[in-house]
């Protein structure tokens, strides 16, 4: 017997006549693929776009090719030698918040002082504006002394919030600037991470004369360095940190700048990708059912093939080769559309990115967008054709009746299974925050399995449902469970990205109640900042004395990096990933002779009030955890150059949802007292009492920093609002893919449902009765699809809320309502259209060819 | 020969039992249901018997699985259908070739176009079944059924879609194709007189053979 077995040439050949019949019923393949592909490319492309713009414009980001930042501090004269002389320009900024007072209006608000010499910036321009002329070389000009006054340039902001104009007069300590300029581009601003209150810029000179300037005071010195082209950062970087090993300083370099932007990047990338990966997986159901609607319709086809001597092989290749073709050109079609996403989200995004993503093609990116869709295809489409390429010719025949629900041999399901672990292990793999990747993937695989239990026990029920009275509604529940039924695409498709849309809406909207209602309410209305110790006892005072405000609580406030765990520096300890940001840039210190309320010790003793010994620490237990320290450990801290080296003497959990002041470390008597330092308040004021507080305050205390609870509240608001912008349009891709996924399931279905509906009518059914049927069909699939949805939605929301953040949970009728109206309206909508058509054909046409 | 079904197992072959000498022409008949063309499917391989044992061309192909079936179907036997079953997208000269290139044989057109021209085909080669009679596809099918030059022929029904005088034709066709080839013809109708043009007839009723025994009645 010939043994032949078909060349891919011959493959090749009859997959290509075989496909003279057109696409026709693949657009719902192609749509589904294009869209799940495009959106990963583009959430990839977008994200390294930014990542890259950051590295090239790393230097003006920077501010220099290197930036030495120095708290409380400025350098000594032999740490600024070296730095001058080892570098071919250096500049200095210095940053702290103060408060800024409109002498012409009256208007007080916190703003982001930053002075700067005549050299800034070194990379980039600052552009101002003046006048309405906006110019980049007017630096010189507008911050020069006139008629003895100095001069500043404000943040456009400023204007509204203060109501000045330039011209305008502000007081800042004990200096009075003239507003000469408007900031249009601060070219390092994005370095700067989350500000409290908008730029002044102010002559670097005219620091002196504001009085802010104090022992103990929150203030940034930056010295920002240009390097010669030649030189090895790294190697600088070493030489540096040999020369002067005990400076405690923090150095960045032009390949590091802006890392909480990057690392925001990064986590949004990676949150947005799974939300892509998850649209793909709704769309690789509709490409299941294209592929099993497409072999349906090659069921003859496949029978000849198997009559005329083909094996299960040759079947199984020749389609395989049709499907992986289209699969191909869908993958390309996503890519091209996802390749030009970053032209879109530039112009859309323009005030929310820190910079435009390049428009350029990201060939990694692309490739991982590629097998992406390339294993969505395999896991779906997989089966099908393995269940073709084994059933017996002769069965093809009687599919019907005898319905084959075998599994496909064992190979096929191991490639199922290789491909879903494919998916999974690169979803898992490329992301930054594993275990938040895995979970996620581990929830979207959970639903996606309950959504088919839910389907097929949908059917089983209906089936099983006792005979109605009503005829209409007996044929729409019997329209549930009858074979070729569209029930599980329906649940399936839309439910998987409803319950993507419930549970991040539910997210969405606790995260909002919490900063809407529920830390307005509870969060003090105030946050005083560098209260110098000689202010302290008089600022008590004159803060109880305005009536109505209560509940002052004062803290001691430092601020220091964690230099080393156990004596390994910080830089060598591999932190768990939630913890590790206590070893990145420096802490709030403070130090307590009690147990600061709102804390539970948990292990080890608290120390005697008038403890005077070595020095010892008491650290929060998540952070321990993370870092790997535990009682009787050390940890070093830089407090002003200095390296302080204290002993772990207890473990304590805050509840950081107090609103109080919280810190991660605690020192206990006697060591940091003598050390300069400020102090910290906070105040419970409501209504005329709130602004009756701050007046005081800023009257008496120009020195003292007022930070708004109301303003920071409403600038977190707005970052999250962006962020559920770009969350919610991520979902809605998968909404989309669900919708085109149900709505080639129902049209796969036609045929029958056009059959049905004729002999329906030719038994003495109205259009209006067949209507009703299946109107009442679709409002039934997608009332229980919805409900589902909501269902697996809420409980993945109120995980995430009440487990992973911690916080309250909030009930969201409002997203409730929409998820289930969404569904019924959609599969009604669908369903209405579908059924307008089928009612439209003829009958006579159809009986005359079954 | 028996089926499950939902409503229980369906028994189409009741204990058939039949030897069909090579290079003769046999016609099957029976009504409706009778199990003649489930005795034909299990007799080319595309159904299996549930039990008993079939040899065709010297194979016992009872146990075959699929893939050797397709194979030995592929080098033995040629069929033709009732509905044609000729594809779609392919036109008459490529569906001829088809089960040439699947054995791998060597001028699959050349052949299949000797194949078409003999069943008088020969201007219909590049048009597809769409584009074709009832008459031409059945042709077409009858060429593609003999183009591997099979030691037997299958036809079930090959005259149920077609008018009298088409059916005719391809009838005499196939009667010609079987005395010039010497290949065993197996014709599975309801017609008696076409199953009379046979050298020997077979009755089937209710999944048995039934009638005359099968050494019994000569051709006309």
């Amino acid at each position: 017997m010939s043994a032949y077995q078909a060349s891919w040439s011959d493959i090749w050949r009859f997959a290509m006549r075989e496909m003279r019949g057109g696409l026709a019923g693949f657009r719902v393949f192609i749509a589904c693929l294009a869209l799940g592909v495009a959106a990963i490319a583009a959430v990839g492309g977008v994200t390294q776009g930014i990542l890259d713009q950051l590295n090239i414009k790393g230097q003006e980001i920077l501010g220099g090719d290197v930036d030495i930042r120095l708290n409380q501090r400025t350098a000594t004269d032999t740490e600024f030698d070296y730095l001058i002389q080892n570098s071919e320009q250096l500049t200095r900024v210095m940053r702290l918040r103060a408060m800024a007072r409109a002498e012409e209006s009256g208007g007080r608000t916190l703003v982001e002082l930053k002075a700067v010499e005549d050299a800034y910036p070194l990379y980039g321009d600052l552009v101002l504006k003046t006048d309405d002329k906006e110019t980049g070389d007017q630096q010189s000009t507008v911050f020069e002394k006139h008629d003895g006054a100095w001069s500043a340039a404000i943040e456009e902001t400023l204007l509204s919030r203060l109501k000045v104009d330039v011209g305008d007069t502000l007081a800042v300590g004990d200096t009075r600037y003239q507003i000469r300029a408007v900031i249009e581009k601060e070219p390092d601003k994005s370095n700067e991470g989350f500000q409290l209150g908008p730029t002044l810029m102010v002559p670097y000179a005219s620091m002196e004369e504001t009085g802010l300037i104090r022992l103990g005071s929150l203030i940034r010195h930056h010295y920002r360095l240009r390097l010669a082209p030649s030189v090895n950062i790294d190697t600088w970087l070493t030489d540096l940190n040999t020369a002067l090993p005990e400076a405690g300083w923090r150095i960045r370099d032009r390949s590091n700048g802006a890392p909480g932007i990057r690392r925001f990047i990064d986590q949004m990338g990676m949150f947005l990708t799974l939300v892509g990966l998850t649209a793909l997986t709704v769309g690789g159901v509709g490409v299941g059912n294209a592929v099993r609607g497409y072999l349906d319709t090659r069921t003859e086809t496949i029978a000849t093939f198997k009559v005329l001597g083909a094996d299960g092989s040759t079947v199984f290749r020749i389609y395989l080769t049709q499907i992986a073709l289209i699969a191909a050109m869908s993958i390309v079609l996503g890519l091209i559309l996802g390749s030009l996403a970053p032209l879109f989200v530039s112009e859309a995004l323009r005030e929310v990115l820190p910079v435009a993503p390049a428009f350029t093609l990201y060939p990694v990116q692309l490739a991982l967008a590629a097998t992406y869709g390339a294993l969505t295809t395999a896991i779906f489409a997989l089966w099908p054709l393995a269940r073709a390429r084994d059933i017996p010719a002769a069965r093809l025949f009687r599919q019907l009746v005898t319905p084959d629900a075998r599994w496909p041999h064992r190979r096929f399901v191991f490639a199922t299974v290789a491909a879903i672990l494919g998916i999974v292990g690169l979803a898992v793999g490329m992301a930054e925050n594993k275990t938040l990747a895995a979970g996620f993937v581990a929830a979207a695989i959970g639903a996606f399995i309950l959504l088919r239990a839910a389907a097929v026990l949908i059917a089983w029920a209906a089936k099983r449902t006792p005979r109605l009275n009503n005829p209409l509604a007996r044929i729409a529940i019997a329209n549930l469970h009858r074979p070729g039924a569209a029930t599980a695409a329906v649940v399936l498709s839309l439910g998987l990205g409803l319950t993507l849309f419930a549970a991040l809406a539910a997210i969405e909207h606790n995260m909002s109640s919490e900063v809407r209602e529920r830390i307005p309410n509870e969060a003090p209305a105030f946050f005083f900042v560098d209260i110098q110790p000689f202010e302290l006892e008089e600022f008590k005072e004159k803060v109880l004395s305005v009536p109505g405000a209560r509940d002052l609580q004062t803290v001691p406030s430092l601020r220091g990096p964690v230099l080393a765990v156990g004596g390994i520096p910080s830089e060598e300890i591999d932190a768990d990933p939630e913890e590790a940001w206590v070893l990145r840039g420096d802490r709030g210190l403070t130090y307590s002779a009690t147990l600061p309320e709102g804390n539970k010790l948990v292990k080890g003793d608290w120390w005697p009030e008038d403890y005077s010994g070595p020095p010892l620490i008491s650290l929060e237990v998540e952070a321990a955890r993370g870092i790997g320290a535990e009682i009787g450990d050390t940890i070093t801290v830089g407090v002003l150059g200095n390296e302080i080296e204290a002993t772990i003497a207890n473990l304590r959990e805050v509840d950081w949802g107090t609103f109080g002041f919280n810190f991660v470390i605690v020192f206990a008597p006697g060591t940091l007292e003598n050390a300069p330092h400020t102090h910290m308040a906070t105040v419970k004021a409501q209504g005329p009492v709130e602004k009756a507080v701050f007046q005081t305050v800023t009257d008496a205390y120009p020195g003292v920093s007022v930070v708004r609870m109301k303003e920071v509240l409403s600038s977190v608001n707005d970052v999250l609002s962006q962020i559920s912008s770009a969350v919610r349009v991520t979902a809605i891709v998968t909404i989309v893919a669900g919708v085109l996924v149900l709505a080639g399931a129902m049209a796969a279905g036609r045929r029958a449902r056009v059959y049905d509906s004729v002999v329906l009518k030719v038994l003495g059914a109205t259009r209006g009765n067949v209507l009703t049927a299946y109107m009442i069909e679709y409002a039934l699939l997608g009332f229980i699809t919805g409900l589902i949805a909501l269902a697996l939605g809420t409980v993945a929301a109120w995980f995430v809320i009440t487990e992973v953040f911690e916080g309250d949970w909030v009930t969201p009728v409002g997203t409730m309502t929409l998820t289930i109206s969404g569904a019924i309206l959609v599969t009604v909508g669908f369903g209405l259209v579908l059924t307008w058509r089928i009612l439209g054909v003829k009958a006579g046409r159809v009986l005359s060819t079954a | 020969m028996s089926l499950p079904s939902e409503a229980g197992q369906v028994h189409i072959l009741r204990g058939v039992s039949l030897d069909i000498p090579e290079g003769q022409s046999v016609g099957i008949v029976g009504p409706s249901g009778s199990g003649k063309s489930t005795l034909m499917a299990v007799m080319t391989g595309l159904d299996k018997a549930t039990d008993g044992r079939v040899h065709v061309a010297g194979q016992d192909i009872t146990d075959l699985d699929e893939d050797s079936l397709a194979l030995f179907r592929r080098e033995n036997v040629g069929i033709v259908l009732q509905a044609f079953r000729l594809i779609p997208t392919m036109t008459a000269l490529e569906n001829v070739a088809v089960p040439l290139e699947l054995a791998g044989r060597k001028g699959a057109f050349e052949r299949a176009e000797a194949e078409l021209k003999a069943v008088g085909l020969g201007h219909r080669l590049s048009h597809y079944p769409a584009q074709l009679s009832g008459g031409e596809q059945q042709r077409v099918a009858l060429a593609r059924a003999i183009a591997p030059e099979p030691t037997r022929l299958f036809a079930d029904e090959p005259t149920g879609n077609l008018d009298t005088k088409t059916g005719a034709q391809v009838i005499d066709i196939m009667m010609d194709l079987h005395a010039k080839r010497g290949m065993t013809l197996i014709l599975i109708t309801h017609d008696l007189d076409l199953a009379a043009r046979c050298q020997r007839m077979i009755e089937m009723r209710d999944g048995e053979i039934a009638g005359p025994q099968p050494e019994a009645i000569a051709a006309q």
